[in-house]
């Protein structure tokens, strides 16, 4: 008994001599720089991949901005005009022929240079893979002219071509590493775990690493030959809005790029707030085949829904930064309606225009995606909204909600009676929008075949043939004027992007194609 | 008569048991094979009843998986369709399936691209740490309370903690979550941010997948410091969860035993409390509080999809939202054998413990 006293203290000295040992033995998994220049952005996830040849969702085309260079680009929000990125750009007047020729000295992370081959090998892949990106180059021909030149050629005139051109997903990859690594223009590539491991660009960041789920972590690349970005370390995490809230507000994040108006409210003092239109553009579409709806293909039934909506309560109800869309191409693009193109709310046209369809108060089936939130804003709270105007205006609507996976069957089918919608735009410019004409893709989901509207096509033919930035402007607002008139879309929303950023962050600006440009931000 | 019984029972009992245990083993061990077996069936049929189910979803997993441009591609959504084997009859692509499951090969995600055991064995740890830690806490503290209550029947102290416990099964845990998150971490900032790690530390070098553990192995103690200051929020939500629903299982198992003669014959013999409540009463409640806790752990393993989306825990729940929500067919499989496996594996211990328990299951078996 005597001995336990002692026995204690040596056991208590051995603990403390082995902590001792344990931490002057422990390494620090802290990163080199710490904290001071690391800055961290919360987002929402929907990230595939990085490999920018199979890459088209939001995240990614943030996280690829940073990796990889484009031949051209966009210089801050203003996706209106293209300017040049690692090449100059020589368009043939009939929209078929870009010679895009490389500028300056563009270094990849290896320290090699990037030259001709290694952009048409970057383009093929995006061809050759058949991944979702493919379709930005469909019919795209391209061919090298000399080391710095490459040639692009298609055989129907694509103004679009440029603005497509600075979409990240046609980065530009060193060839000869992803070659080394699998890498092909053919089905047969199989780059894209490296590609997912280590980045292949000469954008201002490498990646570090990535987890799909979770995190992507960014470090600047020393061989850059931009301007060094501000941060050395870029950390990327999947946050949903809520906890993105409080993270900016509590310095867990420096950005927050997924609130929703209503989570933007409030938020003040060491967080600023940038509260934009976003390019995304909801809409109601009745469809015009009458075997799916005599009532919904009813010209003047049509006409009646799109005078009984009450525009201004559904904004109000979206919350900070959103407006009514005027037309289907949003404010930031080329060819965008001004506000007083909008369609507006006239109860008393309204009830003339029902009158006049002979509806006799059937119920008709609203569908829409039950679990698709866009910029904050929930598609059952906005489905519902309707549903009640439509109830004051005499329309009765069911509501059919369904998971978005589900619900997009019937919306590519084409058998919703009235669908609840939102299309972003694939490439910022106003050619995307081509496809709410008859025969295009969504109008064939509304029932609108080829012919169904010969006036409304013939202006689409007009705007699709290109011209002077001045004619494509007149061409798709014409068009839009039309759509408005007699189309079977209805316009609501464009929904508020809401950037909060801590006090600290500067150059934050929303993007309608990368959301925001990492490299861009800078430090107090 | 004893005599005759001693020399009769190796003869009609032991003898032939040992003659039967050099043909077929022990009788534990036969019973553990039949369990493994039984098992092995059970999960054939979870992977046909997930492939059913998943397959009797209405939608198209080419739309779900595709951009919209990229789903109106025939080309690309024939290559789609040929690279995740979709070209194929349901029935072929189930055999296909339950053929690769037997080389370890759950298929390719055809949300993340990856192998979808990569997937589930990185977001497998992540779920651990958190259930684990707070299926440990629950248990310590659920037991405590539940005892508690059931010998402070009626009194003050049984309906406060009737409340508290009612309490943490009926708040809605995603409410729970943000509250907890925002008082800890924004008022009170004793809590760390969202996530696994703070953004200024690295992830430790993969042994265990479990960070804090992993830390340790590389002998980080500041990150080990780090990963387990954000266990505490998840764990804290989950626990006060678990905490009610064990509270109240013990109050009933504990009430039930307390009304036992052995309890009774025990507090007559003038034995101490301390003694009473672990020796007997504990003792005796443990196989049905232990039934709960199996299945509170099962729980636990396939249930924190909600607190994983606060506290942005890529773990298995968020995972196979993920998956669902995208029509992910293989990840869904996945997860969906991988929470019955769990499920069986919970059980086949808990089912193992009894005997370990209660020496009538023990000699039963």
């Amino acid at each position: 008994m005597a001995l336990r006293p002692a026995k204690t203290r040596i056991a208590a000295g051995a603990v403390a001599v082995a902590l001792t040992l344990l931490v002057a033995g422990c390494s620090s998994g802290k990163t080199a720089d710490g904290a001071s220049k690391t800055l961290t952005i919360d987002k929402t996830f929907d990230l595939k991949t990085a490999d920018p040849s199979r890459m088209y969702e939001p995240t990614g085309e943030m996280v690829d901005k940073a990796l990889y260079e484009t031949l051209l680009t966009f210089k801050g929000g203003d996706v209106s005009k293209v300017v040049p990125g690692v090449a100059k750009l020589d368009e043939s007047t009939d929209a078929k022929t870009f010679t895009l020729t490389l500028t300056g000295t563009h270094t990849f992370s290896d320290g090699s240079t990037m030259s001709a081959d290694d952009v048409v090998f970057s383009l093929n892949r995006v061809i050759g893979l058949k991944g979702n990106p493919s379709f930005l180059l469909d019919g795209v021909t391209v061919a090298k002219k000399d080391d710095k030149t490459v040639v692009l050629t298609t055989k129907v005139p694509t103004p679009a071509l440029p603005a497509i051109l600075a979409n990240p997903a046609l980065g530009i990859l060193n060839s000869k590493v992803v070659k080394a690594h699998g890498g092909s223009t053919t089905t047969s590539d199989s780059a894209e775990k490296y590609l997912n491991s280590q980045s292949a660009g000469s954008g201002p960041y490498i990646l570090s690493s990535l987890n799909l789920s979770s995190k992507v972590v960014l470090t600047s690349n020393p061989k850059y030959d931009g301007t060094k970005p501000a941060y050395d370390r870029v950390v990327i995490q999947n946050v949903e809005g809520a906890t993105q809230k409080i993270n900016v507000q509590g310095g867990n994040a420096d950005v927050a790029l997924d609130l929703s108006g209503t989570q933007a409210k409030g938020l003040s003092g060491s967080v600023n707030v940038s509260s934009t239109p976003s390019a995304n553009m909801i809409f109601l579409l009745l469809n015009q085949n009458p075997a799916i709806s005599k009532i919904t293909s009813n010209p003047d039934f049509v006409k009646a829904v799109k005078q009984a909506i009450d525009y201004k309560d559904l904004v109000s109800i979206a919350g900070a930064g959103t407006s009514q869309a005027s037309g289907v191409i949003p404010s930031v693009l080329l060819g965008a309606l001004p506000e007083s193109g909008a369609i507006t709310q006239d109860t008393a046209a309204a009830k003339a225009a029902l009158a006049k369809s002979g509806y006799a108060g059937e119920s008709i089936t609203l569908s829409f995606p039950s679990d698709l939130t866009l910029n904050g804003l929930e598609f059952p709270t906005l489905a519902q909204r309707i549903q009640s105007q439509l109830k004051a205006a005499g329309i009765n609507v069911d509501l059919a909600p369904a998971p978005v996976a589900t619900e997009l069957d019937a919306y590519r089918n084409g058998t919703e009676k009235i669908g609840l919608w939102y299309w972003g735009p694939d490439y910022p410019d106003p050619s995307d929008y081509l496809v709410f004409t008859p025969g295009n893709v969504v109008g064939l989901r509304s029932g609108w075949a080829a012919g169904a509207n010969p006036a409304i096509s013939s202006l689409a033919d007009k705007a699709a043939a290109g011209g002077s930035v001045a004619e494509r402007k007149t061409q798709f607002q014409d068009l839009q004027k039309a759509l408005n008139e007699s189309g079977p879309f209805i316009p609501l929303l464009q929904p508020g992007n809401n950037i909060a950023s801590a006090s600290k962050v500067t150059g934050v600006v929303y993007n309608a194609v990368w959301t925001i440009d990492i490299a861009a931000l800078g430090r107090k | 008569m004893t005599a005759a019984t001693s020399v009769t029972k190796p003869s009609r009992g032991r003898r032939p048991t040992a003659a039967r245990d050099g043909a077929n083993g022990h009788p534990f061990l036969r019973y553990a094979l039949r369990r493994v077996i039984t098992s092995l069936l059970l999960i054939v049929g979870v992977t046909l009843v997930t492939f059913v189910l998943t397959n009797l979803v209405p939608g198209d997993p080419v739309a779900a998986a595709l951009g919209q441009r990229a789903a109106e591609d025939p080309a690309i959504v024939a290559r789609f369709r040929t690279e995740y084997g979709l070209d194929q009859p349901l029935w072929l692509q189930y055999f296909t399936y339950l053929g690769n499951l037997l080389h370890g090969n759950l298929g390719v995600s055809t949300t993340t691209h990856n192998p979808v055991t990569s997937d589930l064995a990185a977001a497998l740890p992540a779920t651990l740490e958190i259930a684990v830690s707070a299926i440990i806490l629950s248990v310590a503290i659920g037991v405590v309370l539940g005892t508690v209550a059931a010998y402070r029947r009626g009194k003050v102290t049984d309906h406060v903690l009737r409340v508290v416990s009612l309490a943490g099964l009926s708040v809605p845990t995603f409410w729970l979550a943000l509250v907890l998150y925002y008082v800890f971490y924004f008022q009170l900032h004793i809590a760390p941010g969202s996530g696994r790690l703070s953004s200024d530390f690295n992830t430790p070098p993969t042994v265990t997948g479990l960070y804090t553990i992993d830390a340790l192995f590389a002998g980080q103690l500041d990150t080990f410091l780090d990963a387990a200051a954000h266990l505490f929020l998840p764990v804290l939500v989950l626990t006060l969860y678990t905490v009610g629903l064990l509270t109240r299982f013990v109050r009933t198992a504990v009430l039930e035993i307390l009304d036992q003669d052995f309890v009774r014959a025990a507090r007559a013999k003038g034995l101490p409390t301390r003694t009473v409540v672990w020796s007997y009463v504990l003792r005796g409640a443990s196989v049905p509080v232990l039934t709960v806790v199996g299945l509170a752990f099962g729980s636990l393993l396939s249930g924190t999809v909600l607190v994983e989306a606060v506290f942005s825990w890529p773990g298995i729940g968020s995972y196979a939202y993920n998956a669902a929500s995208h029509l992910d067919l293989p990840g869904v499989m996945g997860v969906g054998l991988l929470i019955g496996v769990m499920y069986l594996l919970v059980n086949l211990a808990v089912d193992l413990l009894y005997g370990v328990i209660d020496p009538r299951v023990r000699l039963a078996s």
